[in-house]
């Protein structure tokens, strides 16, 4: 600002100032593309899986092959070759894995929170926190050759019968990779727990074990839940782990069959990825289907982060 | 919590079982270390699978024992005994030598084989010109409206890289047609040697408050690039290679070793830990290659990182996947770091507290939940159906990736941002700053650190991903580089992947995959261990 016309600079008015604008326009642009992205992929899922189903194709003016959507959700066999588009065949898949995963990693993450919040000192934390956030760090794709190579022969002196591609060694390693999720929103959860609380719970003489499980735990339970949800959202939607090491045949299992866990099965993300390592060519019926499998996924995915979201805010103790 | 507890208050008033809170406690330890430990048991598997240690013979590793690891036990044990932070700065040097001679390879495949030296020189040229005229614009700043100014920048740019076609050549070409063009080595001493001298020398100026001393030190730096080019031939060292490792590397570390030695005079001891390893490692290698003693047969070879895809395990190589992920990552962050912090900036700073804003809110974290493959469909859908791309290019493949990594670099720079004290914008608003002013001076410096580590670690994520590259068409097998944005492109855990799935045989299972997993590791620790130091620092200045 040049001082000799001080008098007019202090009254300018800048807010609509070229400069302003131009930047304000740009930050904006920038905070908008997040929600033309939302809208694209839910448009794209929308267009390109409705031009798939017998229903929905004549609206979206798709002459050729389509599939019946009753069908598709309610068969068992996924078969491309013989035009078999039966989902729960892979949703049964990712469900074992979900479920495997949520066996190991929920008790762990969870315990893993109380120790961090309530019993580590200071020194042990800031150790052990970068060595956790590394579970999460490392490729999928490696996790996936871990089980394959590492994990499933070690199971195998276990469980003599087991196949090469399994659920178990994909489960393991997805459970191990969503372990620092739930640590790290349950921890952050506990640590919202005023200390007031721990302080009267030690003052009406109870332990450390009694004041963790008896009151941080339960204060902090609609933080727990949520990171839960949030890292079953994310086993659910994780590719290339389960893509390596679940499988490539897809097969309906039954979930709560512990020895359905030892055969390998194709869930839906793994399903994609082999629709298009396979040469499909755009247009087809099988290409299509990798876009009803994809809204599948979005729905469920989408479906937990918002209940997630909602229970953090909807049952959180407010102090 | 049981009744058998609550009972037992009742009972027994005063007495306190010590046995379930240590159990209790130990439990939840065990819980704690399960993933760490089961990992670290993985990652050891793969490292030995990989650089297969015990292949080499016995008297190599006694002569590194003696050489290497007693004396940096003897040294490093003095010194956390007596001085730790001089051991956190050894342990510094050591690290930074190591991350940067990682980050020198990629630097050299990127203005060696990449983009060829001269066209590199051509665009910094061009580059440089308009950037010059901005800068003499902006010294007017009072007497030339905003607009105008805009206006005459841009054009500028434009006229200087891309020319009017029939009219007169682009500044790139210009240089590129020149009669006289100086070799290889001298082009990439005066570009990397260069900004390695500017950064050296801005450095030393700051920490030795005299600027001769930062002139001084980057002039040395920029001798010092052009002496390894010249002298690196003599001792079997490819000039280029010489002085890219030199400029990246070594002049770096030696700075912040030098400004460690000369300024922090309890702590300078430190480098002697560093000397140690350094020469351990030279002498140790010096003697095993006089001694006769053969190494490890290890998978990570030299022809491993410099050779392409093969149909037998011994021969496949890495490269044209470093190489395609080095232009992801590039394209990534040119992408995602200014859309990321921008949006972020509008939600922090301008954003008013209405619907919309709330939607965005909520959006954005929804986003960060997505799966990966799904985007990947994006990518495929949009780009490649809609808008009629080409499958697997280095430009789609960038855009997906930054498109999946966006929340994760809007959410962190939102907390970057939001640790700005308030204060301090309001004494900017206080001095008559505009909005734009204050953003650009205030906030945007102070939470740039903060930022600068959320984007780091979530390339880290995006250098990771394979699913979104292989919807988009990405190729299995690539056997060349990608030079362009518009070529095919693969990248580190795509090869991986086919290795391990496509290529499914033990003989890529224990030497292929082992050796691709451990490289894709160390540039994710580099990536990452980066982005710790920069936190720690950035948290003890606050």
């Amino acid at each position: 600002m040049s001082t000799d016309d001080l008098e007019t600079d202090l009254t300018r008015n800048t807010e609509n100032s070229p400069r302003e604008l131009l930047t304000r326009s740009f930050f904006f642009l920038c905070a908008a593309l997040s929600v033309v992205t939302t809208l694209s992929i839910v448009g794209l899922l929308i267009t390109e899986a409705s031009k798939f189903f017998t229903l929905t194709a004549p609206l979206m003016g798709v002459a050729g092959e389509t599939a019946s959507i009753v069908d598709f959700l309610t068969g068992t066999t996924w078969q491309i070759h013989s035009q078999e588009f039966g989902v729960l065949a892979l949703v049964s898949a990712t469900l074992m894995v979900t479920i495997g995963s949520a066996v190991i990693a929920l008790p762990l993450g969870v315990a893993t929170a109380i120790y961090l919040s309530e019993y580590a000192s200071a020194q042990a934390r800031s150790i052990l926190k970068p060595a956790l956030e590394i579970l999460a760090g490392v490729p999928t794709v490696v996790y996936g050759f871990f089980a394959l190579i590492y994990i499933t022969p070690a199971l195998e002196v276990v469980f003599p019968g087991i196949g090469t591609f399994n659920m178990l060694s994909a489960s393991i390693v997805v459970g191990i990779m969503i372990i620092p999720m739930v640590a790290s929103i349950s921890e952050d959860a506990m640590s919202a727990v005023p200390d007031e609380l721990r302080q009267a719970g030690y003052g009406m003489g109870a332990t450390k074990f009694d004041v963790s499980t008896g009151i941080v735990v339960p204060a902090a339970l609609s933080g727990i839940f949520s990171s839960f949800i949030l890292a079953l959202s994310r086993a659910i939607g994780e590719t290339m782990a389960v893509t390596v090491a679940a499988g490539a045949q897809a097969k309906f299992l039954n979930p709560l069959n512990p020895a359905s866990y030892l055969e390998g099965a194709l869930p839906m993300t793994a399903a994609m990825v082999q629709l298009l390592t396979g040469d499909i060519t755009g247009g087809g019926l099988a290409y299509r289907s990798l876009f009803a499998i994809g809204l599948v996924l979005f729905v469920i995915t989408l479906i937990m982060n918002v209940i997630s979201d909602y229970v953090s805010r909807r049952y959180r103790e407010a102090y | 919590m049981s009744t058998d507890t609550e009972s037992s208050y009742a009972d027994g008033f005063g007495q306190v079982s010590r046995t379930a809170g240590t159990v209790f406690r130990y439990l939840l330890l065990g819980a704690t270390m399960f993933g760490i430990v089961t990992l670290a048991v993985l990652l050891v598997y793969v490292a030995n699978d990989a650089i297969r240690p015990l292949t080499a013979d016995l008297g190599w590793h006694l002569t590194f024992f003696l050489t290497l690891v007693v004396p940096t036990a003897v040294v490093g044990g003095y010194l956390a005994r007596r001085n730790v932070p001089a051991l956190k700065l050894g342990g510094m040097v050591i690290g930074m030598l190591g991350v940067f001679l990682l980050f020198s390879g990629g630097v050299a495949i990127v203005f060696v084989d990449i983009v060829p030296p001269l066209t590199g020189l051509s665009y910094v040229v061009g580059l440089l010109v308009p950037a010059a005229l901005t800068v003499v614009l902006t010294k007017y700043e009072q007497q030339i409206p905003f607009t105008l100014r805009v206006a005459a920048t841009g054009a500028a740019f434009i006229l200087s890289l891309v020319g009017v076609p029939g009219y007169f050549h682009s500044i790139p070409e210009i240089v590129r047609q020149l009669p006289v063009v100086p070799a290889d080595w001298m082009i990439l001493t005066l570009v990397l040697g260069g900004v390695a001298a500017v950064v050296v020398g801005q450095y030393v100026a700051r920490i030795r408050e005299d600027t001769t001393a930062g002139l001084a030190a980057g002039a040395s730096a920029l001798v010092l690039t052009g002496l390894a080019a010249v002298v690196g031939p003599t001792l079997g060292v490819d000039a280029n290679a010489a002085a890219v490792v030199t400029s990246v590397a070594f002049v770096p570390t030696l700075a912040y070793a030098g400004g460690a030695a000369v300024t922090r005079e309890q702590e300078r001891i430190g480098l002697l830990l560093a000397a140690v390893v350094i020469g351990g490692s030279l002498v140790g290698a010096v003697a095993v290659d006089a001694l006769g003693f053969a190494g490890p047969q290890s998978w990570v070879d030299w022809q491993f990182l410099t050779s392409a895809h093969s149909g037998t395990a011994e021969n496949a190589g890495l490269y044209p996947a470093i190489g395609g992920s080095i232009l992801l990552m590039a394209t990534v962050a040119a992408l995602s770091f200014p859309l990321g912090v921008g949006a972020a900036v509008y939600l922090e700073e301008y954003a008013p507290d209405n619907a919309f804003t709330r939607f965005i809110d909520v959006n954005i974290s929804n986003l960060a939940g997505v799966p990966s493959v799904v985007y990947g469909l994006l990518g495929l859908g949009v780009f490649v159906t809609y808008l009629g791309q080409p499958t697997g290019t280095v430009l789609i493949g960038g855009a997906t990736l930054a498109l999946l990594i966006l929340p994760i670099v809007i959410i962190s720079s939102r907390e970057a941002i939001r640790a700005v004290p308030s204060d301090m914008r309001q004494a900017s608003y206080g001095m008559g700053a505009t909005r734009w002013q204050t953003v650009k001076n205030v906030v945007l410096p102070e939470a740039f650190p903060g930022i600068l580590t959320g984007t780091i670690l979530a390339l880290g994520r995006a250098i990771g991903e394979t699913a979104p590259l292989i919807m988009i068409g990405a190729p299995n097998v690539l056997f060349s580089l990608p030079t362009e944005l518009t070529s095919k492109v693969s990248a580190m855990p795509l090869q991986v992947y086919a290795w391990s799935s496509l290529f499914a045989s033990e003989d890529f299972y224990t030497k292929a995959v082992p050796a691709g997993v451990v490289v894709l590791l160390a540039v994710l620790l580099a990536m990452n261990s980066i982005a710790i130091v920069l936190r720690n620092k950035f948290e003890s200045e606050n």
